[in-house]
This record gives structure tokens, sequence and C-alpha cells, in this order.
């Protein structure tokens, strides 16, 4: 897939994506370029997972496009990978860490056929990269919050994926693993992957990302995090419900 | 004593309908396994109970269908074809009534099912004269009585469904674990789905005449629940599964002939009993592995208190850096106060237990028992009668002092009277999650001290090497590079210049930092959360080791 066929790795253009007489989304226009971290920021029910969605190729526009390196959506299965929320993955299932990432090559893989040394070899390095080498043969659910986050970057990895999507990679995760897989996003984008995250959390998002997306149906702002986070964007799009900004950590007794 | 044995093993092999037996309910159990797997990943155990439910008005369709348009008697491929046709049917019913309604899925399952399997039991009362079917047989099936008809049925629908499971392995497996996954790398999820529900039914269908509607689940999900018990990986837990599958049906039928009972009673009994086994015996995820487990495990308090009094003893007895220093991880060779585990015994005695702590329910560890354990886990070294902290034993402790002390403070600060400070935060220092911490510190503006004044240790995982520390974390004689991540820099500060952080002002509530002028800057608490720094060089670790020479003067 080459890179110049279009200079961003997600267009999307004047998307608007409705289940009823209120969209989810309405004329949403970001161009994200390549090898970014992005933040996706907004109000819960503001439209950030149909923004994911849509990214997905999963949701049918009412109008407007998206398009990933240049081609359309429908048209790029596999160039784009998403990273289930922690609570979306069922932790009992008998599968290894090594399987899991495997599961990044089912889409190249024909039926009739058995993975082949390549889809190992990408396995393996994809598994180097989020350093889980050394738990390959384990169950997933034998593992740490972050190392259980880490495994489905691997995946997403081992796909073979450009684009990465991750669905609120933060929540529930401790201080320390917070800082393991923000190493883990920083080397993937080191190589070259453009990375959009879900976040909830408006105090770490400028430290987090190069750009942040805030969404509330309409795209209020895209850009570095010092030109997304003003005060009167962000007090227009959370309505007085951001107590906590200003002050980002804490006052003093 | 052996005759009687082979005789009843192999007795029952002269019996036709024994062997037919054995045939059929082999290929059914091993075939059920290894969909029940699939079933159970996916919590569909429900819907093989609608599904063999739902049957009864297909078997009865097709009955009628080909006596009446054909004069077919009880022909068995209609039978058959009507049962697949009437489970997939009620599958896209429940479905439909699950999504046009309020009415959630089980519930929709519960009521198709049971219309359509009422409508079956009408359907063959009201044509009684025409339909020749006994309702018991189907309800309760009789493996013993087996049919060569339905044998081959059997076979065919083993065959089929198992060709289909493993060459669609993959799929079913993503399918299964990551369905938006599976559909964004392009696979066919509803297809596939479907070729389950299809599998599933021509499994149910094929074991009904033999186990009969209301055993028929149990065959499909107790060996899968077996497996599952016992694997960490799905290709495995099916093959145990079906392996679980044929050694009920094996036992069962013998259990059956010799006690002369119901086959599909026997059969359904031995599979429950190997779950029930397995549940207690599961070498990982058995009861007594878990209880093992437990039992194992050190409980927090008692661990945290050992690390704690030999962090103490190490203070005690002048090791080289002995109390004025912060607690990051001394230099090696500061093992210099090891305790007899009998000394450490009688420390620990003094400790409050807190019948709250979730630990509560565990038997008490004797202290013995407890080091031996965390010995094992690296935290301490036990040799010749002593015990010392190592490396990550003392770091650990050194987290939990932070916590004591930190309580103690907070303690104070709401205005506890200062005897009853101590007690209270050894029951306290055993909440030391970091955010809780950080909280505190940042409540009490980041104390150096206790109110004992006794240093208050620092959180290593705040000064990693390559982090931006807010200035409100640093104490007099830390230096860096100031740098303010895109925010502007308070008080005119220009990023990129070395700075020096100096002792504060007011009670701890002014900051303040030498330039490289000479000039001084201060900050209240707001504006030192604001200025960050790098490359910062903390004052105890220039100090703690001798022979590093000290990148700038300390005060």
């Amino acid at each position: 897939m080459s890179h110049n066929a279009g200079p961003y790795a997600i267009e999307v253009e004047h998307l608007t994506v409705s289940y009823g007489p209120s969209p989810a989304l309405l004329d949403v226009t970001v161009r994200i370029e390549p090898g970014l971290l992005a933040g996706v920021i907004g109000p819960n029910g503001g439209g950030k997972s149909t923004f994911i969605k849509a990214v997905l190729g999963f949701v049918k526009p009412d109008l407007g496009r998206v398009r990933i390196l240049g081609q359309p959506v429908e048209k790029t299965k596999g160039l784009v990978a998403y990273v289930p929320q922690r609570g979306a993955v069922d932790w009992d299932f008998p599968i290894t860490v090594e399987q899991v990432a495997m599961m990044g090559r089912y889409g190249r893989i024909p039926w009739w056929k058995d993975p082949g040394r390549q889809d190992k070899d990408l396995v393996h390095q994809a598994l180097a990269m989020v350093r889980m080498e050394d738990f390959r043969h384990r169950q997933i659910g034998q593992l740490s919050g972050g190392q259980q986050q880490r495994v489905f970057m691997a995946r997403a990895l081992a796909q073979g994926a450009e684009v990465l999507l991750l669905d609120e990679p933060f929540a529930g995760v401790d201080a320390a693993t917070e800082r393991a897989i923000l190493d883990v996003l920083s080397r993937a984008r080191a190589a070259g992957k453009t990375l959009v995250v879900v976040h909830h959390d408006l105090a770490t998002a400028a430290e987090y990302f190069d750009r942040l997306i805030l969404i509330k149906q309409r795209c209020y702002g895209y850009g570095p995090p010092e030109a997304v986070l003003q005060e009167e964007l962000l007090s227009e799009v959370y309505e007085g419900k951001l107590r906590l900004f200003g002050a980002p950590a804490g006052g003093g007794a | 004593m052996t005759g009687t044995l082979s005789h009843l093993l192999l007795a029952p092999w002269q019996e036709g309908f024994f062997v037919k037996a054995m045939l059929g309910g082999c290929l059914i159990a091993m075939v059920s396994g290894v969909v029940g797997c699939l079933v159970v990943l996916r919590r569909m155990a429900f819907l093989g109970d609608a599904l063999s439910h739902a049957m009864i008005a297909g078997v009865a369709g097709g009955y009628l269908f080909m006596k009446v348009l054909f004069g077919v008697e009880a022909h068995a491929p209609a039978m058959l074809v009507g049962s697949l046709i009437a489970a997939v049917l009620t599958v896209m019913c429940i479905g439909f009534v699950a999504r046009v309604a309020r009415i959630k899925e089980d519930t929709a399952i519960g009521v198709m099912y049971t219309g359509v399997f009422a409508g079956g039991v009408v359907l063959v009362s009201v044509f009684k004269h025409v339909i020749h079917i006994d309702l018991m047989h189907f309800i309760m099936g009789d493996v013993l009585a087996i049919a060569t008809a339905d044998l081959w049925a059997a076979a065919l629908a083993a065959s089929v469904v198992t060709a289909t499971i493993i060459l669609f392995f993959r799929a079913f497996q993503i399918t299964s674990f990551d369905p938006v996954m599976a559909a964004a790398i392009g696979f066919p999820v509803v297809l596939i789905d479907y070729a389950l529900t299809v599998c599933v039914s021509l499994v149910v269908v094929s074991a009904v005449s033999m186990v009969g509607v209301i055993l028929v689940v149990g065959l499909l999900i107790t060996p899968a629940a077996t497996a599952y018990l016992l694997s960490d990986r799905l290709e495995r837990m099916m093959v145990l599964a079906a392996l679980f599958g044929v050694s009920s049906v094996v036992l069962g039928l013998y259990v059956s002939v010799w006690l002369d009972t119901a086959g599909g009673g026997a059969v359904m009994l031995v599979c429950t009993l190997q779950f029930l086994l397995a549940l207690v015996l599961a070498p990982k995820y058995g009861m007594l592995a878990r209880r093992l487990r437990l039992a194992r495990m050190v409980p927090q308090q008692l661990a945290e208190d050992i690390l704690i009094e030999l962090l103490k003893a190490e203070d005690a007895t002048g090791s080289p850096d002995a109390p004025g220093t912060p607690g990051i991880p001394e230099t090696p060779g500061a093992h210099a106060a090891p305790l007899t585990p009998e000394q450490l015994a009688t420390a620990l005695a003094a400790h409050p237990r807190d019948a709250h702590s979730r630990d509560a329910h565990v038997r008490a560890m004797p202290p013995r028992t407890a080091m031996r354990r965390m010995a094992g886990q690296g935290l301490l070294l036990l040799d010749s009668g002593q015990v010392r902290l190592t490396e990550a034993g003392r770091t650990e402790a050194t987290r939990i002092r932070r916590a004591h002390r930190l309580w103690e403070s907070w303690l104070d600060h709401l205005g506890e009277p200062a005897d009853a400070l101590h007690q209270k935060a050894q029951a306290l220092e055993h909440v030391h999650s970091p955010e809780a911490l950080d909280y505190l510190d940042d409540m009490l503006l980041h104390p150096d001290t206790d109110p004992h004044g006794e240093p208050i240790p620092r959180d290593p995982a705040h000064f990693a090497a390559d982090a931006r520390i807010p200035l409100s974390l640093l104490r007099a004689g830390d230096c860096g590079t100031v740098q303010c991540a895109g925010r502007a820099c308070p008080a005119g500060l220009v990023p990129g210049t070395s700075v020096e952080v100096l002792p504060r002002l007011d009670h701890g509530r002014t900051w303040q930092l030498r330039l490289p002028d000479g000039t001084v800057r201060t900050f209240d608490h707001a504006q030192a959360d604001a200025v960050l720094l790098e490359q910062v060089s903390l004052a105890e670790d220039r100090a703690a080791p001798p022979a590093s020479p000290p990148g700038k003067p300390v005060r």
C-alpha cells in the first residue's frame, strides 16, 4: 500500500452519521497526517465511538466520506486495526498471547492454509515490539492489565495495520501501567504508525498526544493540544460539567 | 475374578443394540463436545435447549408433509430437514424479537422455544392418527434402542459438522473471541454465526433420538465445560471435550447395562460426575487449586509488616545512611542489620491486626512461613538464621514507609492527638495505591518530613530518568532544567534554564528556585505544579554514593 496515494493517514470529510433525527456526527472534517499519536476527546455520548466506527468502516455515513491513506475506507480492510476496550474482551477465553497476535494475520491467510513462516515471523516481531515475547504461551487472563493491552497492540501490529484505533486504553489502569502503554504507543508511532486513541482524561491529554480531536457531534477542534485545550472551547463542549479543568493538579489544602 | 470382569466388559458387545448405542453415542458425543466448546464460549447454552425443543415442531411438520403429499410413513430425512428448518427459524425469531422490542435475548429465547415446542406438541396430538411419534420417546430418548437410520444420520451429521469446524476453525475462533476485529478484517461474521447455528442444530437433531430433548443440552455443554476447566487453548479444549463426551458415553452405557437403567440418564450422570471432578481437581482453574493458591499467598498486612520491621532494623543499627535520608534504595552493602526470625516475630506481634481487612478470612499465617514465601518472591534473604531485605524488598519497604509517614502527617493534619498517630497510621499504611498517596501528598503540600520529623521517602515512580517533574514534588538541593510542556512558564522562567531548588518558605507554602545568575524566584503551589523540570538530579542520589562526583554544589 503506497503512502503517496494520499498524504493523510486518515481523511474524514464532511462526515454525517445519524441513528435518528439527531446526528451522532455532523459535518466532521478531520485530516490526520501519518505518524501521529492523536487523542479523541469529548463528553460521553458525543460521538467518539461513532467516529471510531466510521474510521473502521463500520457505519454507513449519511453524507461525507472516510479515506485511509488515500483509499476509500471500504477498500482498506486490514489497514486499520482496532484495539478493544479491556472490558469488551473475554479474558477467560482459552487462547494464548501468541494466538491472539496471530489473529492479526487471519485476514491474510486463505482458509484452507495454515499460518506460514512469514506469519509466524511477523507475530514474533510484533510481540517483541511490545515486549511480550516471554509471555507468548500464557493464557491472556493470566496477565496484568498493561500486558493485556500490549497483547492487543501486538495483534494490531502483526496485522500490518498502518492506522491503529484504541478504545480507552488507559481506562482503569494504574499510573505505572499507563506509562508502559504510552511507551508502546510511542514505539508504534516511531515505526511510522498512526494512532488514534479515545481518551477521557483531559488532565493528561496534552502530555500524551501530538494532536487532539474534540468531538461532540461536530468536530470542535483538531490540532496540537494547546490549540484544542482552550478554556472557552472546552466549557462550550462540556457545558460546565468540567470542574477539574483550569487547576490541573489540585490547589492545595 | 478376572473372568467376571471380562464378562462384565465384553458380554454387552454381543448384543446388537449395545454396539449400535456405543457407535452412535460416541459419534454424537464427540461432535457435541467439539461444537459445545463454541456454544459455551459464546454463552449460547440456552440456545441448545431452545433448538432441541423447537425440533419437535420440525419433526412433526416433516412427518406430516411426507405423509400427506407422498404417503410415506416416518420419512427420516424429511423429519431431519424439518427439524433443521424449525431450529433455524426459531433462532431467527429469537433474534427478531430481541431486536424489535425491549425484550432481552434470554427472555426472547425462553418465550420462543417454549412456544414452538408447544406448537409441535399440539400438532402431534391433533394429528395423532396420522403422525405416529411417541412423545415420551422424543423427550426422554433411548440410546439403547437406536435405529440404524438414526445411526446413519448421526454419522452424517458428525462428519459434516466436524469437517466444518476443522476447516473453518480460525473463522469460528475469531468470531467467538472478537467479532468486531473479525468484521474489521473482512470475515463474514453473520454468515459464520448462522453456520454455527446450523452445526448446533445438526448435532442436536441427531442426538435427540438417542438421549432425548432434555439431556441433549447436557451432552452439548457439560463435556465442553469440563474441558474449559482444563485448557488454555481452544483446539485443546475441543479435543478434550470430545474425549470427555466419548468417555461418558462408554462408561455410561456400561453402567446402564450393569444396573439396568435408562441409557441417556446413565450417560449424563457420568458426564456430570466428570465435570464435578474437574471442578474440584483441575490443576489451574479447579477449586482445590484456588484454595491452595490463596493459602500460599502471604496476607498483604503481614508481608508489609515484615518488610517495614526489617527496614527499621536496618535504620537502627546504623547502616551507612541511617535515619536522616529519604529512603530511595541505598547502596548494596548496606545489609548491616539482619534480624533473627525470632526477633522479627516478636516485633510483628506488636502490630495491630485489622479485623475488617480483606485478608481476615485467610487463616493466620505463621511469620516463619510468610518469611519463607517472601524469600521465594525475592523480597527477603534467609540465611544462617538471619533475615535481611533484598534490594527489591527494600524498595517495597520504602514504599510502605512513605505510606505510613504520609498517613501520620494526614492524621496530624486532621487534628488527631499526637500519641494516636503511629497506631492509626500503622493500620492505614496498608492503603498505599499511588493515586491515594499522591492525593495525600498534594493535600499536605508535599511535605519533606512527618510530624515526628522523620523524612518521608519519595516515590521513585515520579522520578523516572526521562520524566518531566513538577517543581512541587522537588526538595531542597534538587537540580534540573526548566521545561513547561507547551504552557507558559510562570514568573517569566525561560525553558532550558538550569535551576536549583532551595528550601521552602512560609511553612512549605512557597517554593524557591535559584537561577544560574544567582537570582531567586518564588512560586505558590499552583505555580509549582505548573513548572516542570527535566534531567532532574535528586539531592539524595548525589549524596548517597560517596564515589560519584556531585554535579552541582549541594546546599
